[in-house]
């Protein structure tokens, strides 16, 4: 085994960080450090509680300035959590030692050694001295590096005009930033569009909505796109292509005529706005007062029978023209919202009793039910209505049979707890004389005013009983002549585990929330979805809004579960990262991207071949000591790093910068050298 | 010490996470912060915990990093052991606010944070970063971690016996240091003043705060911690290893006996949490968590839940009427079991924890002129749309100081905050024909 070499000038100061414990429980980190100080170059070998602190940090930076340390090596978390951390610090350091930041290398100690081998003390210690030789290693060969600077277009493009997107593109454009809002759907608005009042104030949430609209398309930044979605992507943050493809609305500005055209047309459709309890035609508005204010033609069902062209001509074209256009965005906010979970025939009943219903169907089924005394549904009255919680959501793995695609969805929706409650109290508002039973595991009204709504329900004879998560009621047909066409059977753990069964006129299931599916802008994106399904921020701690992508930020229910006043609050912070962005006008990209070696470039262009990214390395005509040939040439800023031209190089003229084949290979050599011996074990 | 009068776009008033997080959003914008934090560092209680839900992540691991970047950033002027005294309108928008910088009797831009006045100090005093399980000096560095590692004198408690003076390499300290007051001139303002816990002796009926093994959540945290007190969970009357541990959920929450009527929203899953991390430091101990609605809401929190279920961890449906001790110290539970027929026992146990509740930290209505709501947290006028916007225009409000919430949830609150203010810079800036309205619509 080749002896690790000393490298000329080159002086090493190496860190070991306890991690408060996540690393010392397992790792023996003062015996790691006493190991590194023998090797070459390595001029200091520290310890610390938490190297990331700002003690820790000042550590690092009095070394640089006064043991005159030019690079750094760390052993601590993973690098996607502190590399940027000690970075900075050489940086801030740099300034007074002219040290650039990239003189670094970052080793992972917590999730690649006291994690993953924590039965193992005395082995774990021998793998972390291992893996910092290799980054020791590395150090020495490391070269200062410099980020690419780009302009940004001052430009995002939001996805989705539910509440999250309107006040992400709000907060955007009164920052200043240029904003383009795509939504899918002929109206903006979303989910919250379909509700009455909200909890946890009784707000019109119509009204609300309306309002956010109004400011959002007044303002001059703003230019809103329905019909619209995101069809392709190229570039990188700060300067992204998207392609964008619009439907027609088949209806345009000046068109007045909709009550007539709406009674002609014979096209009649489940509403989707009332969860298919009313019908619509196939030229419609999702609800009187939605933006934009023109109806628009169903493409799906229009079968263009030319009857709503006779009520008036103008303004009418009954053929679907799909546009497409590119915009130049520098970010784009992915707030596409979620989906109410759909029960399956036959689960609690649902689709085979017509009892039986979901809760956002409840919400406009009372929304539709007029100011009569009783609540009628089906053509009888309703004496006794059920709330069941948890429908589609706190499945339990082994106990509850997997949704169609395999997942069993075992998270809370978050929402649907205060729902039912805030309902409930409206039922018992609108119709007192109803009895109520409410169905649950646990009430979850955690949020700042949902305990009330809770209480004010108990307080309103709201009937609870209680489930266990694994034993879940049963909605069964009552037996004859009972005066309730259904019973909910709840072993009920308020009244010791006993199997009561409760009558139902209604049962109202409080489905839970499923993300809006957006595969195609999962892959378009190149961001990902949890195991819940939902998009994945970075860090669910410390960058809850960002994803992995550089430029892509989540607002609202496109992430997870959350009422109104969270999807704002995300979108807001949402909007802060992108003004964080794109507000100075350019952005800086990490320098790990590919460079060619010309003189060892014979111009095969086998590296174009494989590379995945458009141009990202082309051939091109350079000129060298008067010669001209092809080459190979990298554009920094359509590279990601990934190394795919560097396998593919017949002739080893490619490397990824801060990653170069030398110093794998250097790596490698530290990886198989002996472990330095010490003078004596502390 | 000189202070120099700072004008900045946005005063963030308190140091917590939700405030930090606000600072650096602003200040990555190009927008000039000040940061004022009453105590001596920041951090707020973040920096106390242990480990934090769901992550598991090291709690300072992700806590210092931010603190050291709103130490270091070129837009941030980081106003610590500061206390606002009055608030004006400056002419033509924006406040003017007389800052107070309390002494430190320590001159901050010498002491380097060596600790060597610290380690001669005669005073041991009980610390309150530890929950009163540690002592400290009255002259020392906040904690280990603190930001910014400078020290100071609690002058209440100390002797003046000069031994720090002699001892300190650089003459930092200076007996004789007065209060200075200065002003700050800021665009907008952000409220992110935090939470203070349920006092221990809130509740008669669970021992008033005098049973020495009944101990609050935030005490377990500091056991729990890596840079804790004794290093190991160790109960406070005898020092011994507990083998039976029990929390006690909305201790001090959705209680009307208290007043606090709502829910804390972060007890049920930072006890899930400790009761993790306990059965990790002591496997063989039984624990047991007495609660009425387990609320594990978060995102990957319901998932949590079901681990620590599956671990062992003791979940019992039942109202904890009483806590009172045996002879031995230990505490007693007398526990309706509500799934076992409401029956009423009693289960000794070795060490109880009270999942106590967050409460209001600071009331803003007299100095900052924002009202406050009936549960004491900062009143939301329009709290679905615009969550951070507080009735007093220009006037923001995130974290807990905004009602009871996690980390995530104060980071999110936190951007929105920033977004908020930013907008509003912007607005007063360039005039808009719709601001006026939308100033109507808000805070009518
Ligand atoms: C039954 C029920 C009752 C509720 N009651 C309340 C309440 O009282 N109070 C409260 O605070 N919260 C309540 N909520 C929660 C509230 O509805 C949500 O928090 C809110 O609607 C989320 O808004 P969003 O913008 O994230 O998503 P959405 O409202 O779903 O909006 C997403 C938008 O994106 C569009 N979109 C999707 N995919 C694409 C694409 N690929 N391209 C372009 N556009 C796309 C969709 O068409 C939609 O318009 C309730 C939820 C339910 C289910
Ligand atoms: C026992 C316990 C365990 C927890 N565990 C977790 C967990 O695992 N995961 C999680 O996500 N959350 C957890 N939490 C919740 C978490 O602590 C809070 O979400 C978070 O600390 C809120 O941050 P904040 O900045 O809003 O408030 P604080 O942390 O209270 O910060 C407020 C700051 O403002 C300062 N301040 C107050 N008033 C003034 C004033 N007038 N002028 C100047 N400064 C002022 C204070 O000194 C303080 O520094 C836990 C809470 C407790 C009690
Ligand atoms: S919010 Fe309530 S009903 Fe909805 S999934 Fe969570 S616990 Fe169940």
């Amino acid at each position: 085994m080749p002896e690790p070499r000393s490298n000329g000038d080159v002086r090493i100061g190496v860190y070991v960080c306890y991690c408060g414990g996540n690393i010392s429980d397992v790792v023996d980190c003062e015996q790691v450090a006493a190991a590194l100080r023998t090797l070459p170059n390595v001029v200091v070998a520290r310890t610390d509680m938490s190297m990331c602190s700002d003690a820790g940090q000042a550590l690092i930076e009095t070394d640089i300035l006064e043991h005159g340390i030019n690079r750094v090596v760390v052993g601590a978390c993973a690098p996607s959590l502190h590399e940027r951390t000690f970075r900075n610090t050489i940086a801030r350091a740099g300034l007074d030692a002219g040290l650039n930041p990239y003189l670094y290398h970052h080793v992972g100690l917590r999730e690649q050694v006291s994690w993953v081998h924590q039965g193992n003390p005395q082995k774990a210690t021998e793998k972390a001295i291992r893996l910092m030789m290799a980054g020791i290693a590395k150090a020495r060969m490391l070269e200062p590096l410099e980020p690419t600077v780009l302009d940004a277009e001052q430009h995002a493009l939001v996805i989705g005009g539910g509440v999250a997107g309107l006040r992400a593109a709000w907060d955007i454009a009164r920052r200043g930033i240029r904003v383009t809002l795509i939504e899918k759907s002929p109206f903006l608005g979303g989910h919250m569009a379909q509700l009455e009042t909200t909890f946890p104030a009784g707000e019109d949430a119509r009204a609300a909505l309306g309002d956010l609209i109004d400011q959002v398309v007044a303002h001059p930044l703003v230019t809103v796109h329905t019909r619209a979605e995101l069809t392709g992507v190229s570039g990188y943050v700060g300067n992204f292509q998207a392609q964008i493809t619009q439907q027609s609305r088949g209806v345009s500005q000046g068109f007045t005529h909709f009550a007539e055209a709406a009674e002609v047309c014979p096209v009649e459709v489940p509403d989707e706005f009332d969860y298919g309890m009313t019908t619509r035609k196939a030229i419609y508005r999702a609800y009187p007062g939605a933006y934009p204010d023109l109806p628009a033609i169903d493409w799906a069902h229009c079968d263009a029978c030319g009857k709503c062209l006779s009520v008036n001509g103008t303004g009418l074209d009954l053929e679907n023209k799909p546009a497409t256009f590119d915009l130049n965005v520098g970010a784009f906010v992915v707030a596409t919202g979620f989906r109410p979970y759909e029960p399956r025939r036959g689960e609690y009943g649902y689709d085979e009793h017509p009892e039986v219903i979901t809760l956002p169907q409840m919400i406009r089924l009372l929304a539709l039910a007029g100011d009569g005394p009783d609540l009628l549904w089906n053509g009888r009255t309703v004496k006794n209505v059920a709330l069941i919680h948890c429908v589609g959501s706190r499945e339990i793995p082994g106990v509850h049979e997997p949704q169609p695609d395999g997942q069993v969805n075992d998270y809370c929706s978050r929402v649907c707890c205060t729902a039912t409650l805030h309902l409930a109290t409206e039922l018992r508002e609108r119709y007192p004389h109803l009895n109520i039973f409410d169905i649950h595991e646990d009430i979850r009204t955690y949020g700042r005013g949902h305990e009330d709504i809770y209480t004010e329900a108990a307080a309103n004879r709201v009937g609870f009983l209680r489930f266990h998560g694994d034993e879940r009621p049963d909605v069964l047909p009552a037996p004859d002549g009972d005066s309730s066409p259904l019973l909910v059977r709840v072993k009920d753990y308020l009244t010791w585990g006993e199997e009561l069964d409760v009558p139902a006129d209604l049962v109202v299931l409080a489905t839970g929330i499923l993300p809006s599916p957006v595969d195609d802008i999962i892959s378009l994106l190149k961001i990902s979805a949890g195991t819940d399904r939902f998009l994945l921020e970075v860090h669910p701690k410390l960058q809850p809004v960002e994803t992995a992508v550089p430029g892509v930020v989540l607002a609202g229910t496109a992430q997870g579960p959350m009422n109104i006043q969270e999807a704002s609050a995300a979108a807001s912070a949402a909007a802060a990262k992108v003004a964080v962005l794109l507000g100075q006008g350019s952005v800086k990209l990490e320098p790990f991207v590919a460079r060619v070696n010309h003189a060892l470039c014979d111009g095969s262009g086998e590296c174009v071949a494989v590379c995945a990214y458009e141009d990202a390395i082309t051939l091109q005509t350079v000129s060298d000591n008067g010669q001209t040939a092809q080459k190979a040439v990298v554009t920094p800023a359509n590279c990601v790093g990934c190394g795919v031209c560097v396998s593919a190089c017949p002739n080893h003229a490619i490397d990824v910068q801060g990653w170069t084949l030398a110093q794998y290979d250097a790596m490698l050599d530290a990886l198989a050298a002996p472990l330095p011996v010490l003078e004596s074990a502390t | 010490m000189t202070v120099k009068n700072v004008h900045v776009d946005v005063l963030v008033v308190g140091g917590g996470i939700a405030g930090m997080q606000s600072a650096l959003d602003l200040a990555d914008q190009g927008y000039r912060v000040a940061l004022v934090e009453k105590e001596p560092s920041i951090g707020g209680k973040m920096i106390m915990l242990s480990k934090v839900f769901p992550t598991l992540d090291c709690c300072s691991c992700i806590t210092t990093p931010k603190m050291s970047a709103v130490a270091h950033h070129d837009n941030i002027e980081l106003l610590t052991y500061c206390d606002v005294q009055a608030i004006g309108d400056r002419p033509g928008g924006g406040f003017v606010i007389d800052v107070v910088q309390k002494p430190r009797y320590v001159d901050i831009d010498t002491c380097t944070g060596c600790r060597q006045c610290e380690y001669v100090c005669p005073i041991d005093l009980p610390s309150q970063f530890d929950r009163e399980l540690g002592a400290v000096r009255a002259i020392r560095v906040p904690f280990s971690t603190a930001v910014p590692q400078k020290a100071f004198l609690d002058i209440d408690n100390c002797i003046l016996c000069g031994k720090c003076q002699q001892a300190c390499p650089v003459e930092a300290i200076d007996f004789a240091q007065q209060p200075e007051t200065f002003t700050v001139e800021a665009g907008a303002i952000i409220l992110a003043t935090g939470f203070e816990l349920t006092p221990a002796g809130a509740k008669a009926e669970y021992g008033a705060g005098e049973l020495l093994n009944v101990v609050d959540a935030l005490v377990m945290e500091r056991l729990l911690a890596p840079t804790g007190p004794y290093g190991h969970v160790l109960r406070p009357s005898d020092g011994k290893e507990p083998d039976s541990i029990a929390y006690v959920q909305c201790a001090g929450s959705r209680d009307k006996t208290l007043g606090v009527e709502y829910c804390s929203r972060v007890c049920c899953m930072y006890a899930i949490k400790q009761a993790m991390l306990l059965s990790g430091a002591l496997p063989l101990a039984d624990i047991t968590i007495y609660y009425m609605d387990i609320r594990t809401f978060g995102k990957g929190h319901e998932q949590f839940y079901q681990n620590a279920k599956a671990m062992g961890i003791e979940f019992v449906k039942g109202k904890v009427a009483r806590i009172t001790e045996d002879e031995d110290k230990n505490p007693v539970v007398r526990v309706e079991l509500i799934e076992d027929g409401s029956k009423v026992v009693e289960r000794a146990h070795d060490l109880v924890v009270l999942s106590v509740g967050m409460l209001p930290g600071y009331n803003p209505k007299s100095l900052y002129g924002v009202p406050v709501a009936d549960d004491g947290f900062a009143a939301i006028p329009a709290p679905n749309i615009r969550p951070s916007v507080t009735p007093k225009p220009g006037i923001f409000v995130t974290g807990a100081a905004a009602g009871p919430m996690d980390i995530v949830d104060s980071i999110v609150l936190a951007g929105a905050a920033a977004a908020e203010a930013a907008a509003y810079l912007e607005e007063v800036r360039t005039p808009s024909p719709q601001r006026a309205a939308i100033e109507e619509a808000v805070h009518a």
